[in-house]
Protein backbone atom coordinates (compact mmCIF):
# COMPACT_ATOMS: atom_id res chain seq x y z
CA UNK A 1 0.00 0.00 0.00
CA UNK A 2 1.42 3.26 -0.89
CA UNK A 3 1.25 6.11 1.49
CA UNK A 4 -1.14 8.39 -0.03
CA UNK A 5 -3.81 5.48 -0.18
CA UNK A 6 -6.60 6.80 1.72
CA UNK A 7 -7.53 5.07 4.90
CA UNK A 8 -11.50 5.35 4.37
CA UNK A 9 -12.69 5.88 1.18
CA UNK A 10 -16.49 6.27 0.20
CA UNK A 11 -18.11 7.63 -3.13
CA UNK A 12 -21.72 7.94 -3.58
CA UNK A 13 -22.49 5.78 -0.53
CA UNK A 14 -26.69 4.71 -0.83
CA UNK A 15 -28.28 2.76 1.92
CA UNK A 16 -32.04 2.45 2.47
CA UNK A 17 -34.01 1.11 5.14
CA UNK A 18 -37.08 2.09 4.13
CA UNK A 19 -37.08 3.82 7.90
CA UNK A 20 -36.07 7.50 8.52
CA UNK A 21 -32.12 7.26 8.98
CA UNK A 22 -30.69 6.29 5.71
CA UNK A 23 -27.26 7.69 3.74
CA UNK A 24 -28.32 8.86 0.24
CA UNK A 25 -25.02 9.63 -1.74
CA UNK A 26 -22.34 10.65 0.95
CA UNK A 27 -18.56 11.32 0.11
CA UNK A 28 -15.89 10.78 2.19
CA UNK A 29 -11.76 10.52 2.54
CA UNK A 30 -9.97 9.78 5.44
CA UNK A 31 -6.26 9.49 4.87
CA UNK A 32 -4.10 7.37 7.22
CA UNK A 33 -2.91 9.29 10.43
CA UNK A 34 -5.68 11.11 10.84
CA UNK A 35 -8.63 11.39 13.33
CA UNK A 36 -11.46 12.48 11.36
CA UNK A 37 -14.68 13.25 13.07
CA UNK A 38 -18.69 12.17 11.69
CA UNK A 39 -20.55 14.87 12.97
CA UNK A 40 -24.02 14.46 12.60
CA UNK A 41 -28.16 14.44 14.32
CA UNK A 42 -29.33 11.92 15.79
CA UNK A 43 -30.34 9.77 12.32
CA UNK A 44 -28.37 11.87 10.26
CA UNK A 45 -27.08 8.32 9.30
CA UNK A 46 -23.96 8.07 10.87
CA UNK A 47 -24.07 4.53 12.35
CA UNK A 48 -25.38 3.85 9.00
CA UNK A 49 -22.20 4.70 7.55
CA UNK A 50 -20.31 2.85 10.14
CA UNK A 51 -21.70 -0.47 9.40
CA UNK A 52 -21.25 -0.03 5.80
CA UNK A 53 -17.68 0.95 6.53
CA UNK A 54 -17.45 -2.39 8.71
CA UNK A 55 -19.42 -4.44 5.57
CA UNK A 56 -22.66 -5.22 8.65
CA UNK A 57 -24.58 -3.94 5.68
CA UNK A 58 -24.17 -3.90 2.09
CA UNK A 59 -24.57 -0.64 -0.03
CA UNK A 60 -26.99 -0.25 -2.14
CA UNK A 61 -25.22 2.32 -3.95
CA UNK A 62 -21.76 3.92 -4.11
CA UNK A 63 -18.20 2.29 -3.08
CA UNK A 64 -16.67 1.84 0.18
CA UNK A 65 -12.68 1.21 -0.02
CA UNK A 66 -10.81 0.58 3.50
CA UNK A 67 -6.98 0.65 2.98
CA UNK A 68 -7.95 0.52 -1.18
CA UNK A 69 -9.96 -2.54 -0.86
CA UNK A 70 -13.17 -3.78 -0.80
CA UNK A 71 -14.35 -4.66 2.49
CA UNK A 72 -17.30 -7.32 1.39
CA UNK A 73 -14.68 -8.73 -1.25
CA UNK A 74 -11.39 -8.51 1.32
CA UNK A 75 -12.88 -9.08 4.31
CA UNK A 76 -10.36 -10.73 6.75
CA UNK A 77 -7.37 -8.32 4.76
CA UNK A 78 -9.55 -5.41 6.13
CA UNK A 79 -10.92 -6.62 9.54
CA UNK A 80 -7.88 -7.99 10.64
CA UNK A 81 -6.82 -4.19 10.04
CA UNK A 82 -9.31 -2.50 12.04
CA UNK A 83 -11.27 -2.76 15.56
CA UNK A 84 -14.52 -0.96 16.49
CA UNK A 85 -16.26 0.33 19.42
CA UNK A 86 -20.12 0.71 19.13
CA UNK A 87 -22.65 2.82 20.98
CA UNK A 88 -24.06 -0.12 22.74
CA UNK A 89 -21.35 -2.64 23.73
CA UNK A 90 -22.64 -6.12 24.26
CA UNK A 91 -20.48 -9.39 25.49
CA UNK A 92 -21.36 -12.96 26.42
CA UNK A 93 -22.87 -12.41 30.10
CA UNK A 94 -21.76 -15.46 31.64
CA UNK A 95 -17.89 -14.54 30.49
CA UNK A 96 -15.49 -12.72 32.49
CA UNK A 97 -13.62 -9.88 31.70
CA UNK A 98 -10.66 -12.36 31.11
CA UNK A 99 -12.26 -14.39 29.70
CA UNK A 100 -13.70 -12.02 27.22
CA UNK A 101 -10.54 -10.43 26.48
CA UNK A 102 -8.88 -13.90 26.00
CA UNK A 103 -11.94 -14.86 23.53
CA UNK A 104 -11.09 -11.94 21.28
CA UNK A 105 -7.47 -11.58 21.21
CA UNK A 106 -8.34 -15.13 20.02
CA UNK A 107 -9.45 -13.44 16.78
CA UNK A 108 -6.35 -11.28 16.22
CA UNK A 109 -2.42 -11.55 14.54
CA UNK A 110 -1.64 -9.19 17.32
CA UNK A 111 -2.45 -8.68 21.19
CA UNK A 112 -0.13 -6.36 23.14
CA UNK A 113 -0.73 -7.49 26.52
CA UNK A 114 1.70 -4.95 28.04
CA UNK A 115 -0.87 -2.57 27.10
CA UNK A 116 -3.78 -4.54 28.12
CA UNK A 117 -2.61 -4.53 31.43
CA UNK A 118 -2.12 -1.24 31.65
CA UNK A 119 -5.10 -0.49 30.68
CA UNK A 120 -6.97 -2.44 33.02
CA UNK A 121 -5.17 -1.31 35.25
CA UNK A 122 -5.91 2.65 34.39
CA UNK A 123 -9.76 1.46 34.16
CA UNK A 124 -9.56 -0.32 37.32
CA UNK A 125 -11.33 -3.47 36.11
CA UNK A 126 -11.51 -6.58 37.93
CA UNK A 127 -10.32 -9.72 35.47
CA UNK A 128 -12.07 -12.16 37.46
CA UNK A 129 -15.91 -10.30 37.11
CA UNK A 130 -18.58 -11.66 34.73
CA UNK A 131 -19.54 -9.48 31.93
CA UNK A 132 -23.03 -8.92 33.19
CA UNK A 133 -22.10 -7.26 36.07
CA UNK A 134 -20.17 -4.57 34.39
CA UNK A 135 -21.68 -1.20 34.24
CA UNK A 136 -21.99 0.64 30.44
CA UNK A 137 -18.93 2.82 31.38
CA UNK A 138 -17.41 -0.60 32.42
CA UNK A 139 -18.21 -2.42 29.00
CA UNK A 140 -17.06 0.68 26.89
CA UNK A 141 -14.19 0.58 28.73
CA UNK A 142 -13.66 -3.18 28.14
CA UNK A 143 -14.86 -2.80 24.49
CA UNK A 144 -11.73 -0.11 23.95
CA UNK A 145 -9.12 -2.34 25.80
CA UNK A 146 -10.02 -5.10 23.00
CA UNK A 147 -10.00 -2.26 20.24
CA UNK A 148 -6.63 -0.92 21.14
CA UNK A 149 -4.63 -4.09 22.25
CA UNK A 150 -4.85 -5.71 18.28
CA UNK A 151 -2.75 -2.49 17.26
CA UNK A 152 -5.28 -1.93 14.78
CA UNK A 153 -4.29 0.76 11.60
CA UNK A 154 -7.89 2.13 12.13
CA UNK A 155 -9.70 2.60 15.23
CA UNK A 156 -13.60 2.91 14.32
CA UNK A 157 -15.91 4.71 17.23
CA UNK A 158 -19.81 4.92 16.85
CA UNK A 159 -20.80 7.36 19.41
CA UNK A 160 -18.65 6.06 21.85
CA UNK A 161 -19.02 8.00 24.70
CA UNK A 162 -22.66 8.61 24.42
CA UNK A 163 -24.56 7.83 27.89
CA UNK A 164 -21.49 7.72 29.91
CA UNK A 165 -20.03 9.62 32.68
CA UNK A 166 -18.27 12.49 32.69
CA UNK A 167 -15.01 10.75 34.49
CA UNK A 168 -15.25 7.27 32.44
CA UNK A 169 -15.33 10.27 28.81
CA UNK A 170 -12.35 12.25 29.71
CA UNK A 171 -10.42 8.81 30.46
CA UNK A 172 -11.51 6.98 27.53
CA UNK A 173 -10.48 10.04 24.96
CA UNK A 174 -6.94 10.04 26.96
CA UNK A 175 -6.06 6.30 26.29
CA UNK A 176 -7.66 6.61 22.78
CA UNK A 177 -4.88 10.11 22.53
CA UNK A 178 -2.49 7.91 24.60
CA UNK A 179 -2.38 3.95 24.20
CA UNK A 180 -4.01 3.81 20.56
CA UNK A 181 -2.14 6.94 18.93
CA UNK A 182 1.17 6.42 20.85
CA UNK A 183 1.83 2.92 18.44
CA UNK A 184 2.42 3.95 15.13
CA UNK A 185 2.89 7.94 15.09
CA UNK A 186 1.48 9.37 12.41
CA UNK A 187 -0.33 5.65 10.82
CA UNK A 188 -3.10 5.20 13.60
CA UNK A 189 -6.08 6.26 11.58
CA UNK A 190 -9.21 6.88 13.57
CA UNK A 191 -12.98 8.10 12.80
CA UNK A 192 -14.80 9.10 15.50
CA UNK A 193 -18.82 9.51 14.84
CA UNK A 194 -20.44 11.76 17.92
CA UNK A 195 -22.77 14.29 18.41
CA UNK A 196 -20.60 15.62 21.62
CA UNK A 197 -18.05 17.32 19.89
CA UNK A 198 -16.77 19.16 22.13
CA UNK A 199 -15.31 16.49 23.63
CA UNK A 200 -13.38 15.47 20.84
CA UNK A 201 -12.48 18.98 19.70
CA UNK A 202 -8.51 18.69 19.95
CA UNK A 203 -8.58 15.24 19.01
CA UNK A 204 -10.16 16.06 15.77
CA UNK A 205 -8.45 17.30 12.49
CA UNK A 206 -10.82 16.86 10.05
CA UNK A 207 -14.69 16.35 9.94
CA UNK A 208 -17.35 16.01 8.14
CA UNK A 209 -21.25 17.10 8.39
CA UNK A 210 -23.83 14.69 7.69
CA UNK A 211 -27.45 15.63 7.48
CA UNK A 212 -30.01 13.29 6.01
CA UNK A 213 -28.33 10.65 4.68
CA UNK A 214 -25.29 13.69 2.88
CA UNK A 215 -22.01 15.27 3.58
CA UNK A 216 -22.65 18.79 3.65
CA UNK A 217 -19.31 20.54 5.18
CA UNK A 218 -15.92 18.69 5.27
CA UNK A 219 -13.11 20.57 6.28
CA UNK A 220 -9.88 20.60 8.25
CA UNK A 221 -10.54 21.89 11.91
CA UNK A 222 -7.81 24.10 12.61
CA UNK A 223 -9.62 25.95 9.04
CA UNK A 224 -12.67 25.49 10.65
CA UNK A 225 -12.05 27.94 13.06
CA UNK A 226 -10.40 30.02 10.99
CA UNK A 227 -12.67 31.09 8.52
CA UNK A 228 -16.14 30.78 11.11
CA UNK A 229 -16.10 33.49 13.32
CA UNK A 230 -18.92 35.06 15.73
CA UNK A 231 -18.75 38.64 15.82
CA UNK A 232 -20.06 41.12 18.15
CA UNK A 233 -21.07 44.82 18.13
CA UNK A 234 -22.74 47.40 20.60
CA UNK A 235 -23.72 50.27 19.49
CA UNK A 236 -25.43 53.16 21.22
CA UNK A 237 -28.18 53.40 19.99
CA UNK A 238 -29.72 50.82 17.59
CA UNK A 239 -27.44 48.67 15.33
CA UNK A 240 -28.02 50.05 12.36
CA UNK A 241 -29.93 47.91 9.10
CA UNK A 242 -26.15 47.64 7.03
CA UNK A 243 -26.25 44.37 5.18
CA UNK A 244 -23.36 41.98 5.53
CA UNK A 245 -22.82 39.68 2.30
CA UNK A 246 -21.11 36.75 3.50
CA UNK A 247 -22.23 36.91 7.45
CA UNK A 248 -24.10 33.62 7.86
CA UNK A 249 -26.56 34.26 10.65
CA UNK A 250 -27.35 38.16 11.62
CA UNK A 251 -29.11 38.15 15.12
CA UNK A 252 -30.24 42.30 16.95
CA UNK A 253 -30.53 42.27 20.49
CA UNK A 254 -31.23 45.72 21.72
CA UNK A 255 -28.31 48.14 20.79
CA UNK A 256 -26.05 44.56 19.98
CA UNK A 257 -25.74 43.22 16.59
CA UNK A 258 -24.32 39.25 16.33
CA UNK A 259 -23.08 38.13 13.05
CA UNK A 260 -21.36 34.41 12.05
CA UNK A 261 -19.17 34.88 9.52
CA UNK A 262 -18.04 31.99 6.99
CA UNK A 263 -14.70 33.56 5.47
CA UNK A 264 -14.86 37.47 4.81
CA UNK A 265 -14.74 37.67 8.92
CA UNK A 266 -12.24 40.46 8.70
CA UNK A 267 -13.92 42.32 6.07
CA UNK A 268 -16.84 42.28 7.79
CA UNK A 269 -15.20 43.31 11.22
CA UNK A 270 -13.35 46.20 9.17
CA UNK A 271 -16.90 47.54 7.91
CA UNK A 272 -18.66 47.47 11.59
CA UNK A 273 -15.07 49.32 12.76
CA UNK A 274 -16.68 52.18 10.37
CA UNK A 275 -20.09 52.10 11.61
CA UNK A 276 -18.17 53.51 15.26
CA UNK A 277 -19.62 50.56 17.55
CA UNK A 278 -19.26 51.10 21.39
CA UNK A 279 -17.17 47.79 21.66
CA UNK A 280 -16.24 45.14 18.78
CA UNK A 281 -15.43 41.62 19.49
CA UNK A 282 -14.87 38.44 16.99
CA UNK A 283 -13.77 35.22 18.03
CA UNK A 284 -13.12 31.81 16.87
CA UNK A 285 -17.03 29.45 16.65
CA UNK A 286 -15.85 25.92 18.11
CA UNK A 287 -16.41 22.92 16.11
CA UNK A 288 -19.80 22.20 17.97
CA UNK A 289 -20.90 26.19 17.15
CA UNK A 290 -19.73 25.26 13.91
CA UNK A 291 -22.38 22.21 13.07
CA UNK A 292 -25.19 24.15 14.84
CA UNK A 293 -24.45 27.38 12.31
CA UNK A 294 -24.18 25.01 9.85
CA UNK A 295 -27.31 22.81 10.06
CA UNK A 296 -29.59 26.15 11.98
CA UNK B 1 11.38 20.57 39.98
CA UNK B 2 9.93 19.08 36.89
CA UNK B 3 9.58 21.25 33.86
CA UNK B 4 5.92 19.34 33.31
CA UNK B 5 5.08 21.04 37.02
CA UNK B 6 6.16 24.78 35.82
CA UNK B 7 4.77 25.13 32.67
CA UNK B 8 0.53 24.80 32.41
CA UNK B 9 -0.09 25.43 28.50
CA UNK B 10 -3.89 26.30 27.64
CA UNK B 11 -5.69 25.62 24.09
CA UNK B 12 -8.39 28.06 23.47
CA UNK B 13 -10.41 26.52 20.72
CA UNK B 14 -11.96 30.12 20.26
CA UNK B 15 -8.82 31.92 19.75
CA UNK B 16 -9.11 31.16 15.80
CA UNK B 17 -5.13 29.81 15.50
CA UNK B 18 -4.06 26.64 15.14
CA UNK B 19 -3.75 24.41 17.82
CA UNK B 20 -0.39 24.07 17.73
CA UNK B 21 1.04 27.23 17.03
CA UNK B 22 -1.06 27.99 20.58
CA UNK B 23 1.69 24.98 21.70
CA UNK B 24 4.33 26.73 20.13
CA UNK B 25 3.49 30.08 21.30
CA UNK B 26 3.24 29.55 25.06
CA UNK B 27 6.04 27.10 25.16
CA UNK B 28 8.40 30.09 23.78
CA UNK B 29 6.93 32.65 26.06
CA UNK B 30 7.49 30.11 29.01
CA UNK B 31 11.11 30.13 27.27
CA UNK B 32 11.39 33.65 27.25
CA UNK B 33 9.91 34.17 30.44
CA UNK B 34 12.25 31.81 32.24
CA UNK B 35 9.56 29.55 33.50
CA UNK B 36 11.13 27.17 31.84
CA UNK B 37 14.77 27.91 31.92
CA UNK B 38 17.65 26.54 29.28
CA UNK B 39 18.49 22.90 29.77
CA UNK B 40 15.30 22.01 31.14
CA UNK B 41 13.05 19.33 29.67
CA UNK B 42 9.94 19.72 28.27
CA UNK B 43 6.86 17.35 28.79
CA UNK B 44 7.04 14.42 26.23
CA UNK B 45 4.89 14.74 23.80
CA UNK B 46 2.09 11.84 24.96
CA UNK B 47 1.40 12.91 28.35
CA UNK B 48 1.56 16.67 27.31
CA UNK B 49 -1.49 15.44 24.26
CA UNK B 50 -3.16 13.24 27.28
CA UNK B 51 -3.18 16.35 29.60
CA UNK B 52 -4.53 19.07 26.79
CA UNK B 53 -6.35 16.30 25.58
CA UNK B 54 -5.27 17.10 21.76
CA UNK B 55 -3.89 14.97 18.95
CA UNK B 56 -0.36 13.94 19.65
CA UNK B 57 0.18 14.77 15.98
CA UNK B 58 -0.58 18.37 17.16
CA UNK B 59 2.03 18.40 19.80
CA UNK B 60 4.50 16.72 17.67
CA UNK B 61 3.93 19.10 15.42
CA UNK B 62 4.54 21.57 17.40
CA UNK B 63 7.34 20.43 18.65
CA UNK B 64 8.92 19.50 15.44
CA UNK B 65 8.61 23.67 14.95
CA UNK B 66 9.82 24.73 18.23
CA UNK B 67 12.58 22.62 17.13
CA UNK B 68 13.70 24.28 13.78
CA UNK B 69 12.85 27.67 15.32
CA UNK B 70 16.28 26.58 17.26
CA UNK B 71 13.81 26.91 20.81
CA UNK B 72 14.19 23.06 21.37
CA UNK B 73 16.33 20.43 20.97
CA UNK B 74 15.27 16.88 21.27
CA UNK B 75 17.94 14.02 22.30
CA UNK B 76 17.07 10.39 21.13
CA UNK B 77 15.83 8.47 24.15
CA UNK B 78 15.99 11.06 26.93
CA UNK B 79 13.51 14.12 25.37
CA UNK B 80 13.08 17.40 24.36
CA UNK B 81 15.17 20.32 26.11
CA UNK B 82 15.06 24.11 26.39
CA UNK B 83 18.29 24.93 24.46
CA UNK B 84 20.22 27.90 25.33
CA UNK B 85 18.67 31.30 24.28
CA UNK B 86 21.38 31.82 20.88
CA UNK B 87 19.68 32.02 18.02
CA UNK B 88 20.93 30.54 14.87
CA UNK B 89 19.89 33.54 12.38
CA UNK B 90 22.32 36.48 11.63
CA UNK B 91 21.12 39.66 13.50
CA UNK B 92 19.36 41.25 10.07
CA UNK B 93 17.83 38.44 9.83
CA UNK B 94 16.48 38.59 13.42
CA UNK B 95 15.84 42.07 12.91
CA UNK B 96 13.79 41.49 9.93
CA UNK B 97 11.78 39.25 11.36
CA UNK B 98 10.84 41.11 14.43
CA UNK B 99 9.95 43.93 12.00
CA UNK B 100 7.41 42.17 10.86
CA UNK B 101 5.50 41.33 13.92
CA UNK B 102 5.98 44.56 15.13
CA UNK B 103 4.40 46.13 11.76
CA UNK B 104 1.83 43.83 12.13
CA UNK B 105 1.27 44.96 16.06
CA UNK B 106 1.69 48.97 14.67
CA UNK B 107 -1.39 48.31 12.21
CA UNK B 108 -3.31 46.68 15.18
CA UNK B 109 -3.28 49.98 17.41
CA UNK B 110 -3.79 52.14 14.71
CA UNK B 111 -7.27 50.13 14.46
CA UNK B 112 -7.99 50.14 17.82
CA UNK B 113 -6.91 54.11 18.11
CA UNK B 114 -4.27 53.96 20.37
CA UNK B 115 -2.26 56.69 19.96
CA UNK B 116 2.00 56.24 18.93
CA UNK B 117 2.77 57.40 23.00
CA UNK B 118 0.41 55.14 24.42
CA UNK B 119 1.56 52.10 22.10
CA UNK B 120 4.98 52.75 23.20
CA UNK B 121 4.46 53.23 27.18
CA UNK B 122 2.05 50.02 26.64
CA UNK B 123 5.71 47.74 25.07
CA UNK B 124 7.63 49.47 27.99
CA UNK B 125 5.01 48.09 30.37
CA UNK B 126 5.09 44.79 28.59
CA UNK B 127 9.01 45.00 28.80
CA UNK B 128 8.69 45.40 32.60
CA UNK B 129 6.23 42.89 32.98
CA UNK B 130 8.72 40.23 31.31
CA UNK B 131 11.67 41.38 32.96
CA UNK B 132 9.67 40.77 36.32
CA UNK B 133 8.61 37.39 35.56
CA UNK B 134 11.80 36.49 34.47
CA UNK B 135 13.85 37.53 37.28
CA UNK B 136 10.82 35.68 39.69
CA UNK B 137 11.78 32.68 37.89
CA UNK B 138 15.25 32.57 38.57
CA UNK B 139 15.62 29.60 41.10
CA UNK B 140 18.34 30.92 43.59
CA UNK B 141 20.71 28.48 43.13
CA UNK B 142 22.71 26.93 46.58
CA UNK B 143 26.31 27.36 46.04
Amino acid sequence: MSDSTPAIEIKDLVYTYGRAEAVHGLNLTVQPGRCYGLFGRNGAGKTTTMKCVLNLLRPRGGTVRLFGLDPSTHEVEVKRRLAYVPDHVAFYPWMTVRETLDYLASFRDRWNRDTERGLLDRFRLDPGQRTAALSKGQRTQVALVAAICPEPDLLLLDEPTSGLDPIVRREFIETVIGAYQEGGPGKRTILVSTHLISEFEGLIDQFTIMDRGRDILALDADQARNRYQKIRARFTGAPPDTVFPGALHVRRNGRELELIANGGGPEIVERLRGLSPESLTSEALTLEEVFVATLK
Amino acid sequence: MTAGATMLLQINFKSGMPVYLQVVDQIKTAAASGAIQSGEAIPSIRPLAEELRVNRNTIAKAYTELESQGIIESIPGKGCFIKPNNSPLKKEVRRKLLTEEIDQVIVQAHHLQVPPSEFLNLVRERLAVMDERQRSNETPKSP
